[in-house]
């Protein structure tokens, strides 16, 4: 892949694929111009951690503006080369680079919720830990749904993942409030009746049925918001593996459609004048350049803490967080790598983590005179998140 | 155990060991609730705390527990879904769930309004017993997930995942660092049930074919009925067709509570022969100064059933009388003793021949010892129950 090193393309071009290979970079006339503009009108500077940054204050005020996706642009090689090192450590051939990509690019939002804003300093460290997280999990959860019959796949699911999937499946907010009952009642009245190897439930009985049907029935008169129709075992069997269809439909949505320009997006003047401009009049003192001047003093603060602070932990312990976030090593490597069980890298990894947490929340505390509160706790825990990515990157 | 050692999970997740011993146990351990949903809820919330607990205790607080008693907690997951720990100063409750994607943490608002269930964390804990592992992937506090989403259908309040702080280190350094933080949201406390609006709903919802008792009724009523935990104990004893524990000898050594009272019971002063006002103290034990009194309902006439400590210690008599004045207990009533495993045993029973002003029996019984008593006709609103002395 070719990185991009003007600031506009960083801010305007997507990846392309050709097949599963890398192919080149496109540009989004719409997002070129709005460059263009806030070039000459809101400053010269031509770093992308300055416009990184800038883009992000407008997207916290204004979500749905442009900014998301010229952050969006911004972030392509990160999630290219998460996508890229995530899945050769699942040692899998069904899911390719741009598959796993465009999933993780499309979630960008949580990468963009999740960054602190007031003290984090490398959106791209930070986005490069939490594109790797949601890739190995979604690598993950679909394995578990491959493996799984379609009846234990239903017991598999949250209720938001279940009512994102039917609404991704184009079914009407009643229907899906009336299928997520259904499913509720299935979970409720066919469970498991093994302690263990509850992936091959089979279909459920004839009186199965009938006691899901018989709940869903009763329960529809209280919990559903419009009157419906009473359901019969046939229409709970059908509605179910819709459900299961629009689940599995949902987890790895189909990559081509994706990867196609939203429709609109060369269309030029008429685009201009819908939602997704930048309102002007928010933008004045949203940030300086002595702000990302001081900021980054801050951050060499930061890393020069951090850095003392790892040099002060057992030498092993300084070995586990090696592994982990620079060689990206699976549990059974670095247990076999620090002679222990598989199963004590997670807690020792906890117990790590914690005492640099504790130590980077009460310096801080006292340098910074940060009033701690769970949510700053949260914050401080993604930038230790990705100091700790970027340190081992680079190391 | 395949996917969990060839995956590496996310570094802020707390992934434990979910091994074969600890699963098995659990399964036994569920097999006494009233339903299959019931019994796998109980099953996952078993599983979650026997992992979790010894963790907990060794890595963050040593006087960590389960906040509730055993047979508290199975009543809980014969209906709600949650397990509740005490540490230092605060109280979690962990949310097990199957779900597989992680995306939300859904609370059941048994948890977050009824004012002695609330507590200051909520942990999301996924437990996959395919793979044998329980992981902590997040957690809430109160304050957090009140300002969430409520689902009036199914009576839940939940975060989605980015919502969620996703680092459970977070909690320890908060009550490290920021002890006094505000966790929890202030809540109106709930109506108090009248005792016999109590009794028909346990009646009702102690019916198991009622699968999903906490929505059948309004939640100020259903919160109501929990926050009482003799009302709840009954409620789950009818659900799983158990008598349930009345602590006879406890509440006279203590006097009674409000509780008891709700219970149905009340206390009854006696004339002991002897010294009555201090009770006597012999070498062990000590005969109470007082006893307790149910007031009954047959056929329409009310009735009282006295439960009174005799001079001797463990010497014991029953007695059902009329409460109306003048009024005798018909022929044909019925008062009779079984043993705590539902069996006769000699002079158990004092039957009405003819109109008699009450019905007595004297018991001899040891420390521990337990009765369950029976009246024919059946008094209304009966429900088996296990006196222990």
């Amino acid at each position: 892949m070719l990185p991009r090193q003007d600031v506009v393309e960083i801010f305007s071009t997507f990846i392309q694929f050709d097949s599963d290979r890398f192919r080149g970079w496109a540009t989004d006339t719409r997002l070129r111009r709005s460059m263009g503009k806030s070039l000459t009108e809101i400053s010269q500077d031509n770093s992308s951690n300055f416009w990184a940054l800038y883009w992000l204050r407008i997207w916290q005020q204004q979500p749905t503006s442009l900014a998301r996706e010229h952050l969006t642009a911004y972030l392509q090689e990160v999630c290219f080369w998460s996508a890229t090192k995530t899945i050769t450590g699942f040692n899998s051939s069904q899911y390719t680079v741009p598959d796993c990509f465009q999933v993780a690019i499309a979630r960008i939002d949580k990468v963009l919720q999740g960054f602190d804003c007031d003290r984090g300093y490398n959106l791209k460290a930070y986005a490069s830990i939490t594109f790797a997280n949601l890739i190995r999990e979604l690598l993950r959860q679909k394995k578990e749904i491959d493996i799984c019959s379609e009846w234990s796949l239903l017991r598999k699911l949250s209720q938001k993942r279940m009512m994102e999937s039917l609404s991704n499946a184009g079914l009407e907010a009643e229907t899906i409030e009336q299928y997520v009952l259904a499913w509720n009642c299935l979970k409720t009245i066919y469970v498991p009746e093994r302690a263990t190897s509850t992936r091959q439930l089979a279909k459920p009985t004839p009186e199965t049925w009938q006691a899901i049907a018989k709940l869903y029935n009763q329960e529809r008169l209280s919990q559903l918001k419009h009157s419906t129709k009473a359901a019969s075992c046939e229409d709970l069997e059908r509605w179910l593996l819709i459900c299961v269809k629009a689940v599995r439909a949902y987890l790895f949505p189909n990559v081509n459609s994706l990867n196609q320009p939203k429709p609109g997006h060369d269309a030029g003047e008429i685009i201009d004048s819908l939602v997704g401009e930048v309102d002007e009049s928010l933008l004045s003192n949203l940030i300086t350049q002595e702000e990302v001047a001081e900021r980054s003093q801050q951050h060499a603060d930061i890393n020069q803490f951090l850095t003392a602070t790892i040099k002060q932990l057992k030498p092993d312990e300084q070995k586990l967080l090696e592994l982990y976030y620079g060689l990206n090593l699976r549990q059974a490597e670095i247990a076999q790598e620090l002679n222990t069980q598989q199963y004590s890298i997670s807690r020792k990894l906890a117990r790590v983590r914690k005492a640099l947490l504790l130590a980077l929340a009460q310096w801080s505390q006292t340098t910074m005179h940060i009033t701690l509160t769970s949510d700053i706790l949260d914050n401080i825990s993604s930038l230790l998140e990705e100091w700790l990515a970027n340190h081992y990157d680079s190391n | 155990m395949t996917t969990a050692n060839s995956t590496m999970f996310n570094p802020t997740d707390l992934v434990l060991e979910l091994d074969q011993t600890t699963i098995e146990r659990a399964w036994l351990q569920s097999q006494s609730a009233s339903n299959p949903a019931s019994r796998w809820q109980n099953y996952l919330n078993q599983a979650a705390l026997a992992v979790f607990l010894p963790w907990l205790q060794v890595e963050e607080d040593a006087t960590a527990k389960s906040l509730w008693q055993q047979a508290q907690q199975e009543a809980v997951w014969e209906v709600v879904n949650g397990t509740a720990i005490a540490i230092k100063d605060a109280k979690l409750v962990l949310i097990p769930s199957e779900a597989d994607d992680l995306s939300e943490l859904r609370v059941a608002q048994e948890w977050l309004d009824i004012p002695n269930w609330s507590a200051d964390y909520y942990l999301a804990v996924q437990v996959n017993v395919d793979e044998g592992y329980v992981r902590v992937w997040g957690y809430a506090t109160h304050q957090q997930l009140k300002q969430g989403n409520f689902d009036a259908g199914d009576r839940t309040y939940s975060l989605t995942d980015d919502q969620l702080i996703g680092d459970l280190n977070a909690l320890w350094v908060a009550r490290a660092l920021c002890p006094n933080e505000v966790t929890q949201a202030v809540i109106e406390p709930l109506a108090e049930l009248p005792p016999t609006q109590a009794d028909h709903l346990i009646e009702r919802l102690g019916n198991p074919g009622q699968v999903l008792p906490r929505l059948a009724v309004s939640f100020g009523i259903w919160g109501a009925l929990l926050q009482n935990p003799n009302w709840f104990r009954r409620l789950v004893a009818n659900r799983q067709g158990k008598p349930s524990v009345t602590p006879v000898w406890q509440w006279l050594k203590q006097g009674l509570t409000e509780l008891s009272t709700e219970f149905g019971w009340r206390q009854l002063e006696v004339a002991l022969s002897t010294d009555g006002s201090k009770g006597i103290t012999t070498q062990q034990s000590v005969v109470p100064a007082t006893g307790l009194a149910k007031k009954l309902a047959i056929a329409n006439h009310a009735y009282e059933l006295r439960i009174l400590p005799l001079p001797e210690v463990g010497a014991w008599r029953f007695e059902l009388c009329c409460l109306t004045p003048g009024c005798l207990i018909p022929a044909g009533f019925k008062l009779k003793l079984l043993t705590a495993e539902g069996e006769d045993f000699a002079g158990n029973e004092d039957i009405a021949t003819e109109a008699v002003p009450q019905l007595a029996l004297e018991v001899d019984l040891d420390p521990g010892e337990s009765l369950i008593w029976q009246i024919e006709p059946t008094p209304d609103h009966y429900q088996p129950e296990i006196l222990q002395f």
